[in-house]
């Protein structure tokens, strides 16, 4: 399906991520928006509330961020789609909800413009420290996808896509952005809208009397509603079987959790996108996101003047996790190494594929602020004179520990 | 500024002993009313002769947020809208110690709305000192559940369609003991007030208006904080003991100011330490009985 | 509770509206059985966010009638109802208020064991309809599990309400039933002993507090514009043609003629 052109603001701009996302949701059709203004995220509220009227979206600022994620997914229960936007701590308040929408099976859009924690913490500046929340941060078993786009444009299209998987896995769906990504100010081209995709609702059509909200499809996702269709929907945080109806059985449990879970292990070859240049024969591959994947071009163009043969893998959509494509790299290369601005989340996730096969360095930061691409260089550099294989995880330049340097690689001061 | 501050004793802050002077310049922006709030309760402080050593102060998130940390006293600088969760937890452990809680209307009203009627239902002996400014200031002007209906915000760009919280009536309601709404024009009387609230035994709360020059006014195009200032001045009605439902603030409407509530009822500690006695009491009368109940 | 479901049931029977259209949300788990007699949809919510929820589902699709039942006593959801309340969303919220009284048949607070509720032994309770009447609710009432007559009436004059409207119901919650040691039919005796209808009265004077009779009884009715008439009225003022009113063809008529504030 096509977007609807009276969605769409087709033309050249010059705007910011925060800002370009909003425009990619109302783009996407997206019809409901509920957010609370937090720094650095604002813009995309601001941007969405300037222009949503005019499109026959409506948006709602609630009293918290919990009332903005439980109304945007009653929201999507009502049959429109919706997203909400937030940063840092509001993102920890909706983990309650998240976890929910993923029980109901509901898709929406959730954008975080990630900042610099823990708590209150920078709220001005950068950070990549909650990818690891966004897979784990609500409690019990589910899987979601979460994207991480890196310029103002991809803010736009990654928005889009973020609506369409959510549509299409009935799944929430996080844009992992960060606030140099969401304040960054570039050029910005939105197409016409029937150059955009756009995924509508899979609702289902039959009969009243034979409907299952719960019944999956070959897919493993099953058919949305909405109430007011005389559905008699009967939709619940508990346990519940394909009519909905909460079930206790330990045996039941583990099947419909399973299904939560496998609906996007399975399909994740679908849903996984990744940058790849220069991996096949590369010694040292750079994995990264976000933000960090562009100071890492830098750090990649320093280490390939001195020789180093260097790929690059960018990770679009951070989760699921491409651990086929990782271990299939380990054992080609020798190291990975892994810029994020935290200390240490994805890479567990990349030495957990590398199966001790290639090295894995990664490369911290505090936050509120980028890599230098010297130090990602330094550390590609420090990568691939080391020969033989490492137990664990290596740092680069941690200050604090200097125990973890002695078993492995020798800093060069 | 360093310099002007050592060189002569004459150019010390009257409150400097209450004020961390080691962190001015503080982040308010000039004609902001935030700095005469903390000059009114600084003042009522020592007016009240309570012992700067006894009082914790808590503040949220947002430029009213920023309050504790300016403030010689025990500060806290908690996370959005819990300020007065936290003052719960400091109040009920520590009974001796007096909690203010110093923050915006954002954060008390919208993000701690629960906070706030909880603690009001619980009657929890602290003062409350909201700010208000219409607006979420420090992210940049955004749509606040004061903000009065068609007054604009950058969450709001076609005018904001919520009626706003009328913040005395909504404390009265809860069961505040005190309540009390000055702007920060009426200094002196802001002082006072917040002087009564702080020997008040209970939930006090006192919301202080306050100009936004940076972003309420320069939106809604009301010019500058002295402008607002001005508006105060002709606009405010002072009418004490008015009933507090007739206290909704329009857009550039009449602010009716004054002392609403101030009456008596058991705080959390007192009915606290009265069911402790009563339970002590039974559990001695029928205490067998309960355990063989089980 | 299961007076409740009944009074819904009649009270949505009489309101005459399309049972096609009415959501419940809820954060207190009901039984499959009870919905499908309501003939309703149901959202189970997680504790404290049926009114949040609600607010977003009547948002999506203004056509729907939404009944948000909220247990719990608002500990959680507190701040969804004022907001609720002061936005004026329409949405018919019912409170079920199941809380130990302090006096119940004569025994004590102490020994009622109640453990985790706002109207836990010593706290004051809320007086919700002056709280709801207050953040500006334009429906309050308060009702007992035993008076379903009334109760079904406040549930279909309500559903016609447009904006919030709070309907409380003191019920006995049949999971703290069997911890506190009172049978169900002396509850409602003491609901019978002790309450008193008052219509109209000023919900201020409605608080529960232990020594005068409960007072029930219909208190607020008043008309305010809802959330999407003030949505509506000041889009279309400043928009002009660019903003289609949001919400089904007959509330569109009604909010071009409708005033703000």
């Amino acid at each position: 399906m096509k977007a609807n052109p009276k969605d769409v603001l087709t033309g050249i701009y010059y705007i910011d991520g925060d800002v370009a996302s909003g425009y990619g949701a109302l783009a996407a059709g997206c019809k409901f928006v509920a957010g609370y203004p937090i720094t650095p995220s604002t813009e995309a509220f601001e941007a969405v509330c300037r222009r949503g009227p005019q499109v026959g979206a409506v948006f709602i600022q609630m009293e918290d961020e919990l009332g903005s994620i439980s109304a945007i997914v009653g929201a999507a229960w009502s049959g429109v789609k919706t997203m909400t936007i937030t940063s840092g701590p509001g993102y920890s308040l909706m983990q309650e909800c998240i976890g929910f929408g993923a029980m109901l099976e509901t898709p929406f859009v959730l954008l975080n413009i990630q900042r610099g924690g823990p708590s209150t913490g920078v709220p001005t500046k950068t950070g990549q420290a909650d990818i690891m929340q966004s897979r784990w941060g609500s409690h019990g078993d589910y899987e979601l996808i979460a994207l991480a786009p890196d310029s103002p444009q991809e803010m736009f299209d990654y928005t889009i896509k973020a609506f369409n998987l959510a549509e299409k896995y009935r799944c929430p769906v996080m844009i992992m952005s960060d606030e140099c990504v969401g304040h960054m100010t570039e050029k910005v081209v939105i197409p016409e809208a029937d150059g955009i995709e756009v995924e509508p609702r899979r609702l289902y059509t039959g009969p009243a009397e034979d409907y299952l909200p719960f019944k999956p499809e070959p897919d493993l996702v099953p058919k949305m509603a909405k109430a007011g269709d005389g559905l008699r929907l009967y939709i619940t945080g508990l346990v519940h079987d394909e009519r909905g109806y909460p079930v206790e059985d330990s045996a039941y449990k583990s099947k419909y959790v399973r299904r939560l879970v496998d609906k996007i292990r399975l399909n994740r070859n679908n849903i996984i996108e990744l940058r790849e240049e220069g991996t096949d024969d590369a010694d040292v591959i750079v994995v990264s996101y976000g933000i960090s994947s562009r100071v890492a071009v830098k750090g990649v163009e320093i280490a390939r003047e001195k020789g180093i043969k260097v790929g690059t893998l960018r990770l679009v959509t951070v989760w699921p996790f491409p651990d086929d494509r990782m271990s299939e790299l380990a054992k080609k290369a020798r190291a990975f190494v892994v810029p994020e601005i935290n200390y240490g989340q994805v890479v567990y996730d990349v030495a957990r594929c590398a199966h001790g096969d290639a090295n894995v360095v990664l490369v911290p930061h505090g936050g509120a602020g980028v890599h230098n691409p010297n130090d990602i260089a330094d550390a590609i550099e420090m990568a691939v004179r080391e020969e033989k294989k490492i137990e664990g995880l290596v740092e680069f330049k941690t200050r604090l520990q200097k125990s973890v340097f002695e078993g492995g690689f020798k800093l060069k001061e | 500024m360093e310099a002007l501050r050592t060189d002569s004793k004459q150019e010390i802050h009257p409150m400097e002993n209450l004020l961390r002077m080691d962190r001015m310049p503080h982040i308010w922006c000039p004609t902001c009313g935030i700095g005469i709030a903390v000059t009114a309760f600084t003042a009522a402080l020592e007016k009240a002769k309570i012992d700067p050593n006894t009082v914790s102060i808590v503040s949220g998130i947002g430029c009213t947020g920023r309050v504790a940390g300016y403030v010689k006293l025990d500060s806290f600088h908690t996370t959005h809208g819990r300020p007065i969760a936290f003052a719960t937890g400091i109040k009920v452990a520590s009974p001796k110690t007096k909690v203010v809680v110093f923050s915006g209307d954002g954060d008390l009203i919208a993000i701690g709305g629960n906070h706030f009627i909880h603690a009001a239902r619980r009657n929890i002996d602290m003062l409350v000192v909201c700010v208000n400014n219409f607006i979420y200031a420090m992210t940049g002007g955004q749509v606040a559940p004061t903000t009065p209906l068609a007054a604009y915000a950058t969450t709001s760009p076609y005018g904001c369609v919520e009626p706003p919280f009328n913040i005395p009536y909504l404390a009265d309601s809860s069961g505040a003991v005190y309540v009390a709404r000055w702007t920060t024009l009426h200094v002196r009387r802001l002082t006072n007030s917040l002087t009564e609230a702080l020997q008040k035994k209970g939930f006090a709360v006192v919301e202080a208006i306050s100009p936004c020059g940076m972003y309420y006014s320069r939106i809604n195009r009301l010019g500058d904080g002295l402008d607002m200032m001005r508006f105060y001045h002709d606009n405010v009605e002072i009418r004490h003991g008015e009933d507090t439902k007739n206290l909704d603030i329009g857009f550039q409407t009449k602010i009716i100011c004054g002392k609403f509530v101030d009456r008596e009822r058991p705080s959390y500690m007192e009915r606290y330490n009265q069911w402790l006695s009563d339970v002590k009491t039974a559990g001695r009368r029928s205490g067998g009985q309960r355990g063989s109940r089980k | 509770m299961n007076s409740i479901i009944s009074a819904l049931n009649k009270g949505i029977e009489a309101a005459g509206v399309d049972r096609k259209r009415i959501s419940i949300t809820s954060d207190i788990p009901f039984e499959p059985e009870a919905v499908r007699s309501l003939g309703v949809d149901y959202f189970q919510t997680p504790r404290g966010r049926a009114i949040a929820f609600g607010t977003g589902l009547k948002l999506g699709n203004p056509s729907l009638k939404v009944i948000p039942v909220v247990g719990d006593l608002m500990t959680l959801g507190g701040n969804h109802f004022v907001h609720g309340g002061r936005r004026n969303m329409e949405l018919l919220v019912i409170c079920v208020n199941n809380f130990v009284y302090k006096k119940i048949a004569g025994i004590p607070a102490p020994s009622t064991q109640a453990t985790f509720s706002p109207y836990s032994t010593f706290e004051e309770p809320f007086n919700f309809p002056h709280l709801g009447n207050s953040c500006g609710a334009v429906y309050t009432a308060r009702w007992t599990a035993l008076h379903t007559k009334e109760l079904a009436a406040s549930v279909s004059e309500a559903l016609h309400k447009r904006g919030l409207s709070m309907i409380e119901v003191l019920a006995p919650g049949p999971n703290y039933y069997r911890r506190i040691d009172v049978v169900e039919s002396e509850l409602l005796q003491f609901y019978f002993e002790n309450s008193v209808v008052k219509n109209n009265e000023d919900p201020r004077n409605a608080a529960i507090t232990g020594d005068d009779k409960i007072i029930v009884g219909k208190f607020t009715d008043k008309e305010r514009p809802t959330f999407i008439d003030s949505y509506n009225v000041q889009h279309t003022k400043i928009l002009g043609d660019k903003f289609t009113p949001h919400g089904p063809a007959s509330e569109k008529q009604k909010v071009s003629g409708g005033k703000n504030g």
